[in-house]
């Protein structure tokens, strides 16, 4: 699988990366394919997989968040949102379909004040952690993160941490990148400009 | 309807500090066996020693008073168990007080649309603490309707126990007064002048002061007959309460079944 | 891709000892050799004297944990009292053997102290394990599960005796998990330890390699 993403937690906000490639097996048909949706106002999904499942997958989770949300009135918070997520996924596992979509979940838990960070594999594992990264990521990033994260980070730490990460998947992968990412906080969800990554 | 307005009362009562619920039992006679009945707690304890009559625990975070068919509140309660453990399991939360009523809302009002099967003659107080919206008191009727309270009451007496309410109620009030003020409403709108644990069944919702999760307590006899003799309303000391004593069973011998469909 | 049950890694035990249990896990979980979390607890309360561990596939970790909470709950209010253990044995014994032929990759651990009862005023202490389909084995002094069980075995074997009072029991099971999983590259990485007693649990974190 040919994809790569990244998500950093702070105090009080999430950084999540994906990178913008699209195609099959060797061949990259598209280099800025916007590979991470925002779910509800303050929560982000990460994704990759099969590019069929991965649209199918999370069209219906998004819109199954928005049922929620019209018919109780109430914003379905990061934590209930993952356990929801992760249910769909290990029912299908052992379905005759299972999706294979693997994700990184972010989002701003706006009751509680905490930000929120979810890894998830095709087989509906789910960790909460404060930083990660998905695909190659796993390989060439985890290690960086390691080193550079802390629980105190700043934003502005956590975007060169981001760049850094970003760095190591152009230096150490034979497979050429692009990238984007979202800010996610009490706000909402915002696009985050990584300068020269494109 | 019949049945709910003769039952014994149930009166809730919202404070920032929690919610207080306190019911009447109808006292059948001194023939039946309750040395097998359950005997309240807190937290955990509350799931295993309910009020098993008049106040039941919903889920770790709500409980409920009930009025009406005795047995048609037990089926509800086991519906509404069931919603708030379904809840769980999707969502790895406690389920959200007013989404419990919805639930049970939606299950009732089925029952008024369609001919040949009878409503749940049961009216419902839910008392709970979601961390959405805090504290909160709902009450839900037969046809399926709810609405969120500040204070209210339902069953025998009702619209007595609710002016005094009205009258007696501040925005203000706090958990203590809340206790104190729902035992003597009861003591007002029930016949006897003496109240005691074997006629009263008493719950708050909380939170715990070390975890800040909610906390259900459905107080025991002896803990209820120390509250009843601190505001002076009555408190049956430990040696006259013996089994069977006139600790009721079912809501009242005349629920007669007559419910307006 | 590997065997389910090698995919994440992780490691559980339990041993008896003078009117105490105790039950320990590592809180590693990764994907195959990439360690993911430090902090993945395998054990899970299920009342105030009864864990179990399931370690194994991860995600049905998960999906064996909210199902069995969601059947001790309905347990608990529809018959006034909590489980035993070896109800709560049966419980998800047969919650396995229901998925015979599609079975959750996990080998549980369970332990506890029954609560006293007139039938039995003195009850001993609890521990079983089972396979992936439910059968239940009751051994008298440990049970181990997970990638560590070949080494847990080996030094369970040495270290364990009987009648241990529950702070020596704490002793022998965090050495026994700590040696145990240092020889697995994927266990480790901490652990945690609860050691059930009468009328208390005393659980403690554990600081491990992170190798």
């Amino acid at each position: 699988m040919t994809e790569c993403s990244f998500g950093i937690t702070g105090k009080d906000f999430v950084l999540l990366a994906s990178d913008q490639s699209a195609g099959r097996s060797i061949i990259k048909m598209k280099s800025d394919e916007n590979k991470i949706r925002q779910l509800s106002p303050s929560l982000c999904m990460a994704y990759g997989g099969e590019p069929g499942d991965t649209e199918n997958f999370v069209d219906f989770v998004e819109r199954n968040l928005r049922l929620y949300q019209i018919r109780h009135n109430i914003e379905l918070a990061p934590a209930p949102a993952s356990a929801y997520i992760r249910r769909i996924l290990a029912e299908a596992i052992r379905s005759r379909r299972p999706y294979v979509v693997s994700l990184l979940l972010g989002g701003y838990d706006k009751i509680k004040d905490e930000s929120h960070l979810y890894w998830m594999d095709p087989y509906g594992t789910k960790v909460k952690v404060p930083y990660t990264a998905n695909g190659l990521g796993i390989y060439v990033a985890l290690s960086t993160m390691d080193k550079y994260w802390y629980p105190d980070i700043t934003r502005e730490e956590a975007g060169q941490l981001l760049k850094r990460c970003i760095d190591e998947v152009k230096l150490r992968l034979a497979y050429q990148f692009s990238f984007n990412a979202v800010e996610i906080d009490k706000d909402g969800v915002r696009e985050y400009k990584l300068d020269g990554s494109a | 309807m019949e049945a709910i307005s003769m039952a014994g009362t149930v009166l809730a009562i919202l404070s920032k500090e929690g919610v207080v619920m306190v019911a009447e039992k109808k006292v059948t006679g001194k023939l039946l066996d309750l040395s097998l009945t359950s005997s309240g707690g807190e937290g955990l304890e509350a799931w295993t020693g309910g009020g098993a009559e008049k106040i039941f625990l919903l889920n770790n975070n709500i409980l409920a008073g009930v009025a009406g068919i005795t047995s048609d509140a037990n089926s509800l309660v086991n519906y509404a168990r069931t919603a708030a453990q379904k809840h769980l399991f999707s969502y790895d939360e406690e389920i959200p007080v007013e989404m419990l009523a919805q639930r049970l809302c939606d299950l009732k009002q089925g029952y008024t649309q369609y001919g040949g099967l009878r409503p749940f003659g049961v009216s419902l107080l839910y008392i709970g603490h979601d961390p959405i919206h805090g504290f909160q008191l709902y009450h839900s009727d037969p046809s399926g309707n709810y609405s969120g309270w500040k204070a209210t009451c339902i069953g025998a007496n009702n619209s007595n126990a609710q002016s005094l309410l009205k009258q007696d109620y501040k925005d203000e009030i706090t958990l203590e007064e809340a206790k104190a003020l729902a035992l003597k409403i009861m003591s007002k709108t029930m016949d006897s002048t003496k109240l005691g644990s074997e006629k009263l069944e008493f719950a708050t919702m909380t939170l715990d002061p070390a975890t800040q999760l909610p906390l259900a307590k459905i107080f025991r006899s002896a803990e209820l007959d120390e509250l009843l003799r601190k505001y002076e309303l009555g408190g049956t000391s430990d040696s006259e309460v013996g089994v069977g004593q006139g600790t009721g069973g079912g809501s009242g011998g005349d629920t007669s079944i007559s419910v307006s469909t | 891709m590997g065997s389910p049950m090698e995919m994440n890694g992780g490691s559980v035990i339990a041993m008896t000892g003078k009117d105490c249990v105790a039950i320990a896990s590592d809180l590693r979980l990764g994907q195959q050799a990439v360690g993911l979390s430090a902090d993945f607890e395998k054990v899970f309360p299920i009342n105030n004297q009864l864990y179990v561990g399931l370690p194994g596939f991860a995600t049905d970790t998960y999906t064996l944990r909210e199902h069995l909470r969601f059947r001790v709950n309905m347990y608990r209010m529809k018959e006034e009292r909590e489980i035993t253990p070896k109800t709560f044995a049966h419980l998800l014994s047969s919650t396995l053997y229901e998925k015979r032929f599609g079975p959750y990759f996990i080998e549980p651990v369970i332990a506890g102290i029954p609560a006293p009862s007139a039938i039995d005023p003195d009850p001993k202490p609890f521990i079983c394990n089972m396979d992936t389909i439910g059968c239940i084995t009751t051994p008298k002094d440990f049970v181990v599960a997970g990638t560590a069980t070949d080494k847990l075995y080996g030094v369970a074997e040495g270290l364990w005796e009987p009648d241990l009072e529950p702070e020596d029991l704490f002793e022998t099971i965090s050495q026994t998990l700590l040696a145990a999983v240092d020889r697995d590259c994927i266990s480790g990485w901490g652990a945690v330890v609860h050691v059930i007693t009468k009328d208390k649990i005393i659980t403690r974190h554990l600081k491990g390699r992170m190798d």
